[in-house]
This record gives C-alpha cells, sequence and structure tokens, in this order.
C-alpha cells in the first residue's frame, strides 16, 4: 500500500523529517507517537503534498504510483486522505457543496458516472448519521463556527464519504471528550477493511484503546526509532519517552 | 497635442446638425484643455498613450456584426456597428408608451426634446465625454410615458468590428411614474476606439433598471459612461459588469435631484493578462432622504490592472442621506495591480456614510484543504472565491440576465492565471 524509503523533508529550510522508513500493507493500521516536534504532522503534510514541504531525498509511494511527483489533488485521488488536526474553516462554501464536488472528482478518477444530487445526498445524510453530525450541517460552510469535535467529526464523515485507500489521522483525537471520542473511533472503526489502510498520528494512547492498531511506531527526531505492536503505546504511556534518551525526559507521553 | 484630438477637433468642425450649440461648446472646451497632462489625477492609473498618437478615423463601411446573445433574453436590440445605428428603427415593435427615436431625426418636436436632454445629466467630466458630445450624430433617445410600465428591456449594443473611432449616445427619458429596463452592452476585441455615454432622467416616482456589460477586450479601446439624474422617490437598480482591454474606462454618475430617492448599484469586474479597467463612480446627494448602495467587486489576474475611485459627495441640505460604498477587490497575481481610492466630501452633519475598501489575495490554507480532498485546482479557486462575486450575480433582477452572466463570469475566471 503505503512505502517510504529514507525521506528526509525539511519546512523553511529546516530539516524535520530526516530518513524516515515506513512499509505498510493493505488492511494495516500503524500507530505513530513520538515527543512533540517529532515531525509527526509534518509527516502527514508532506505525503499530501502541501506547499512549502520540500522533500530532498527519499521515496514514497502508494500502490506502487511515486506520490511525491503528483500534485496535492492528484494523491488525493489515489486515495490518499489526510484528516486535518486543524481543520480550516471556509466561510462561503457549503460543506455540501465541497463534498459533492471532492465525492465526484473522486468517482471520475475511477471511471463512475458524478452522483446525481439526490444520490449524494442520500450517502451524505448516511455520513452525518455515523459520526452524529445534525444534517444541518451539511448546509454550513465547511467547518464554519464548527466546534473543536464538531470539525474532527466532519474530517471523519468526509473520510467515510471519499472511500480513501490510504488515511492517515492527524491527531484525530485531541481535544474530544471520551463520548466524541467513541464517535470518531466508531467512524474509523466502520471503515477498516482488508484494502484499506490507516496511519494514526497521536499524542496519547487512549486513542489506541479505541482504534486498536497493529503496529505502533515511535517517531524522535524525523526517524522512526522504535517500532512494536499496541503493548509498545501502552509502553510509552507508562513511562514516557524517557527509554530516548536525556533530551526527550520530561515530555509528557 | 495630440494627433488623435487634432484630427477629432477637425471633424467636430465639420458637425452641424440640431444639436449645434451644445457641439460647438464641447469644441471649445477640445481646443481650450487639449490634451491631458501627464500629472492629470483623472489619468493617474490609466495611462492615455494608446490613444494619443492614433488616427482618428470613422467609419465609411457598414459591416455585418453578430449580435452577442443573452440566452432568452427577449429584449429590443438597438444595434451600433462601428459607431453606426445598423438597426432600422422604423421596423422595431415598440411597447405602448414608449418611443424610440434616432439622434439623426428630422421631427422637430422630437429634436426639441433631445436637444432639452443632452448633456443635462453627463457631468462635463473628461476629454472622452466632450469628444463624444461634439461628435456623437448617431445615438437613440428613448421616452417612456408617464404612468407607462415597460416590462420588455431595451438592449443598446455597441459592436466593434474594425479599426474605427465609434461614438455613439443614449439618452433615456422615464417619465414621472414610469418604468423601463435598459442594457448597455460593448463588445469586441479588434482594434478600436469607442466613446459610449448614455444619461437617465428618472422622473418622480420612476423606477429604472439599468445594465451596462462594458465587455470590450484585446486592443478594443472604450470610454463611457452611465449617468443618473434621480427625481423625487424615483429607484434605481443597476448592475455594472466590466472586462478589461487595452483600455477601457467607465465613469458613472448618481445624482441625487430629488428627495427619497433610492440607488442601488452592483459592479463586477474580472480583469485577465494585461488588461486594464477603470471604474470611476459618482454619487452626489444634492437632497435630503437620499439612500444610495453601492458595491464594487472584482478580480484582478496575472499582469492587470483595475482603477476604482469611488466618491460620494454629501451636498449641505442632503440631511438624512444613507450612502455606502464598498470596493471588494482579490488579487490573483504578484504582478497585478489595484489602485482603489475612496473621496468622501460630505457637508451634512445628519447622514449615515459608509465607505470601505480591501484588496485580498488567495488563502493558501483553505486551498490546500480543498485539493487534499481531490478538488481540482480550478474548481477549487472559484469555490473560494469566485462567491464574492456570485452574491452580486444572484442579486440581479432580471433572471435571464443572471442565468447568461453566471456561467459567462465563471468561466472567465476559471480561465484566469494564479501566480
Amino acid at each position: 500500500m503505503l512505502s517510504i524509503k529514507n525521506l528526509h523533508a525539511s519546512v523553511e529550510e529546516k530539516n524535520i523529517i530526516k530518513g524516515l522508513n515506513l512499509d505498510i500493507k493493505p488492511g494495516e493500521v500503524h500507530a505513530i507517537m513520538g515527543p512533540n516536534g517529532a515531525g509527526k504532522s509534518t509527516l502527514g503534510y508532506v505525503l499530501s503534498g502541501r506547499d512549502g514541504y520540500e522533500v530532498s531525498e527519499g521515496e514514497a509511494t502508494l500502490n506502487g504510483k511515486d506520490l511525491l511527483d503528483l500534485e496535492v489533488e492528484e494523491r488525493a485521488r489515489e486515495g490518499l486522505f489526510l484528516a486535518f488536526q486543524y481543520p480550516v474553516e471556509i466561510p462561503g462554501v457549503s460543506n455540501m457543496e465541497f463534498m459533492k464536488e471532492s465525492v465526484n472528482a473522486m468517482r471520475e478518477e475511477r471511471g463512475e458516472e458524478p452522483l446525481t444530487a439526490a444520490e449524494f445526498l442520500k450517502k451524505a445524510k448516511a455520513a452525518c448519521k455515523q459520526v452524529q453530525l445534525p444534517l444541518d450541517f451539511l448546509k454550513r460552510g465547511v467547518n464554519e463556527g464548527f466546534s473543536g469535535g464538531e470539525k474532527k467529526r466532519n474530517e471523519i464523515m468526509q473520510m467515510i464519504l471519499l472511500e480513501p485507500k490510504l488515511c492517515i489521522l492527524d491527531e484525530s483525537d485531541s481535544g474530544l471528550d471520551v463520548d466524541a471520542l467513541q464517535v470518531v473511533a466508531d467512524g474509523v472503526n466502520s471503515q477498516r477493511s482488508s484494502e484499506r489502510s490507516f496511519i494514526v498520528v497521536t499524542h496519547y494512547q487512549r486513542l489506541l484503546d479505541y482504534i486498536k492498531p497493529d503496529f505502533v511506531h515511535i517517531l524522535a527526531d524525523g526517524k522512526i526509532v522504535k517500532s512494536g505492536d499496541a503493548s509498545l503505546a501502552l509502553e510509552v504511556e507508562k513511562n514516557g519517552y524517557a527509554f530516548l534518551g536525556k533530551e526527550y525526559e520530561g515530555e509528557e507521553a | 497635442m495630440s494627433q488623435w484630438l487634432n484630427e477629432v477637433i477637425d471633424s467636430a468642425s465639420d458637425v452641424n446638425d440640431f444639436l449645434a450649440p451644445a457641439r460647438q461648446a464641447a469644441l471649445a472646451d477640445l481646443k481650450n484643455e487639449g490634451w491631458p497632462a501627464r500629472r492629470n489625477e483623472s489619468w493617474r492609473f490609466t495611462p492615455l498613450t494608446p490613444i494619443e498618437k492614433r488616427a482618428a478615423v470613422a467609419a465609411t463601411t457598414a459591416t455585418n456584426a453578430e449580435i452577442p446573445a443573452i440566452d432568452n433574453l427577449d429584449a429590443i436590440d438597438l444595434v451600433f456597428v462601428d459607431g453606426v445605428l445598423a438597426t432600422e428603427l422604423s421596423t422595431i415593435d415598440v411597447p405602448e408608451g414608449m418611443t424610440i427615436t434616432s439622434l439623426s431625426t428630422s421631427d422637430t418636436a422630437a429634436q426639441a426634446s433631445i436637444t432639452g436632454m443632452f448633456g443635462s445629466v453627463k457631468p462635463v467630466r473628461h476629454l472622452f465625454g466632450r469628444v463624444n458630445d461634439a461628435l456623437s450624430t448617431q445615438g437613440v433617445y428613448i421616452d417612456v410615458s408617464t404612468d407607462t410600465k415597460v416590462e420588455k428591456p431595451v438592449r443598446i449594443i455597441n459592436i466593434a468590428t474594425q479599426n474605427v473611432d465609434a461614438h455613439t449616445r443614449v439618452l433615456v427619458n422615464v417619465q414621472p411614474n414610469a418604468s423601463a429596463v435598459i442594457i448597455e452592452q460593448g463588445v469586441g476585441s479588434v482594434d478600436s476606439l469607442t466613446t459610449a455615454f448614455a444619461e437617465y432622467h428618472i422622473a418622480d416616482d420612476a423606477h429604472l433598471e439599468h445594465y451596462r456589460f462594458a465587455m470590450v477586450t484585446g486592443n478594443a479601446k472604450q470610454l463611457g459612461g452611465s449617468h443618473f439624474k434621480l427625481h423625487n422617490r424615483s429607484t434605481l437598480n443597476s448592475t455594472v459588469v466590466g472586462y478589461g482591454s487595452e483600455l477601457s474606462r467607465l465613469d458613472v454618475d448618481i445624482h441625487h435631484a430629488g428627495e427619497f430617492a433610492d440607488a442601488k448599484m452592483n459592479a463586477i469586474y474580472l480583469l485577465a493578462e494585461g488588461e486594464l479597467f477603470d471604474l470611476h463612480s459618482t454619487i452626489e446627494h444634492a437632497m435630503p432622504n437620499g439612500t444610495t448602495e453601492e458595491n464594487a467587486r472584482g478580480i484582478v489576474g496575472d499582469k492587470a490592472r483595475a482603477v476604482f475611485n469611488g466618491r460620494i459627495h454629501i451636498h449641505r441640505d442632503a440631511q438624512k442621506t444613507l450612502a455606502e460604498l464598498n470596493n471588494r477587490n482579490l488579487l490573483l497575481s504578484r504582478r497585478g495591480v489595484i489602485n482603489t481610492k475612496p473621496e468622501l466630501e460630505i457637508y451634512a452633519d445628519d447622514v449615515k456614510c459608509a465607505h470601505g475598501a480591501t484588496v485580498a489575495e488567495i488563502e493558501e490554507e483553505a486551498l490546500y484543504y480543498l485539493l487534499t480532498r481531490g478538488v481540482s485546482r480550478s474548481k477549487a479557486l472559484v469555490m473560494l472565491n469566485f462567491g464574492f462575486i456570485q452574491e452580486l450575480i444572484n442579486d440581479v433582477p432580471n433572471e435571464a440576465i443572471k442565468t447568461w452572466l453566471l456561467p459567462v463570469l465563471s468561466e472567465r475566471f476559471r480561465q484566469m492565471e494564479v501566480k
């Protein structure tokens, strides 16, 4: 599914990702944890192709296609989905208009006919229901005036509608209470399949109680320094990042 | 002195029709004032070099031109091709209570009405208005009699097809308690020069729905104006759409000459490549209790330049005036230029007056967000940045025009380059 080899990337000439390797097979869920500033969010931005994130070395392929060679929208159409930590508010563009355009762009890529307004509405309503967003959120401006939790649920709603192959969830748990966390996790779990893979970026082990990862990686200083199964997350929860060495001591897990 | 102006003065001396007194006065002004100096405030951002050394040529051959279509618009079309009225007025089915007369009429009663109105609304603003005063033998006078409501729009079209100078004039007299819908449209892209000025008398309790589509592009140079005088309790709803060309300037005047008049104007401009569009708007509140709401919104791409000069003048007696003028711009390129200048002169103390101008750039973060969902770049740009233009399109009172404008303008926007 996703193969990252020796990836180096910088933002404003500051090296953030420094030789990252990661291999994800279809159906797998990989959690990435790590201290602040390790490059967790940067990885999502680099893979999605955000402006200003320069790759200086290495490669990243999605189902054999060179991701780094593609435009942002082309990567999305190849099946890459990034759920943002801080989704941007776009007043003046309705959630509905935006999602209809997105869904039909994906369908066009797959050689399918665009959905009619009625067909789309049916799907959108179902997706909203799944993440417990009131239907009038479809008519509102994208993320406009949404609470933190509503924004996160709106991201998962989009993920459900777009049916991506690889989902990167960037701290989708931050700022959520237990109930909201459950809703987000349920939404994610409903999308798990043998064809779809996930990268779950999180600061806290808590989310991984709800979304069970197959692998856990610790990202520190732009590299994966330790990998293991779900028990690694519990270890971090208990002991923090002390094992990384002196400079990370005191970082909350 | 400019070669072009010299030739204009020569040809104006030969014009001898029933409007001679007005034309002579204009000619005298042209001779006295000559070509505007480079520092002239009125042309500060709009250089006149494309005209200065031009040869002034009038059309000698009438050519056929394709009339720009507006689907489902049932209008009376009055077509000027290269400055010559190509529509045979006698063949037109004019609604009852409305008369349409050519400025070359020999009817003395009509001549008297035209003489009375010619120059009574349009202020003596600049050189090209004066050139039009002196040379506009081609034009129409439209009269809507008292209490007559004419729903069928009259569309006056200026088409530039060859390298000539065209000078056309429109005079519209909407009499008390009457109403009319008038569309002025300019099209063409060939090297040419058009001056097209229109004057509107909107009498007591009368209503005018007005459109000006200044859509010339390329090397077609256009200088024109739409000037309105509003009398007691009259209303005006005007929509202006401007494209840019080598040189395109439009002057709009809204003059409240009566009390309780209500004027609304929305202006849209979309400029691409190296185009220039200059909109000078002047709102005069001479009498109390008038309202004006004007929204001018534009998008400027590539190396284009937009000039917006928005003046509000509230006279001492114009108490209880409500005047709002807002200019919003989106700049798509680092090389594009927007010169927006507010001018407020308020002499009455009990008024509400607002004036705002903004220039925004593309919001990169929002654009990135839409792209990560697979939306194409051009569609994302339209979604993010066309909304403030679309709002004004949605405001268009005529359904056929609204339906026509939306795809035309969004397509033009889609083709503008973001740099």
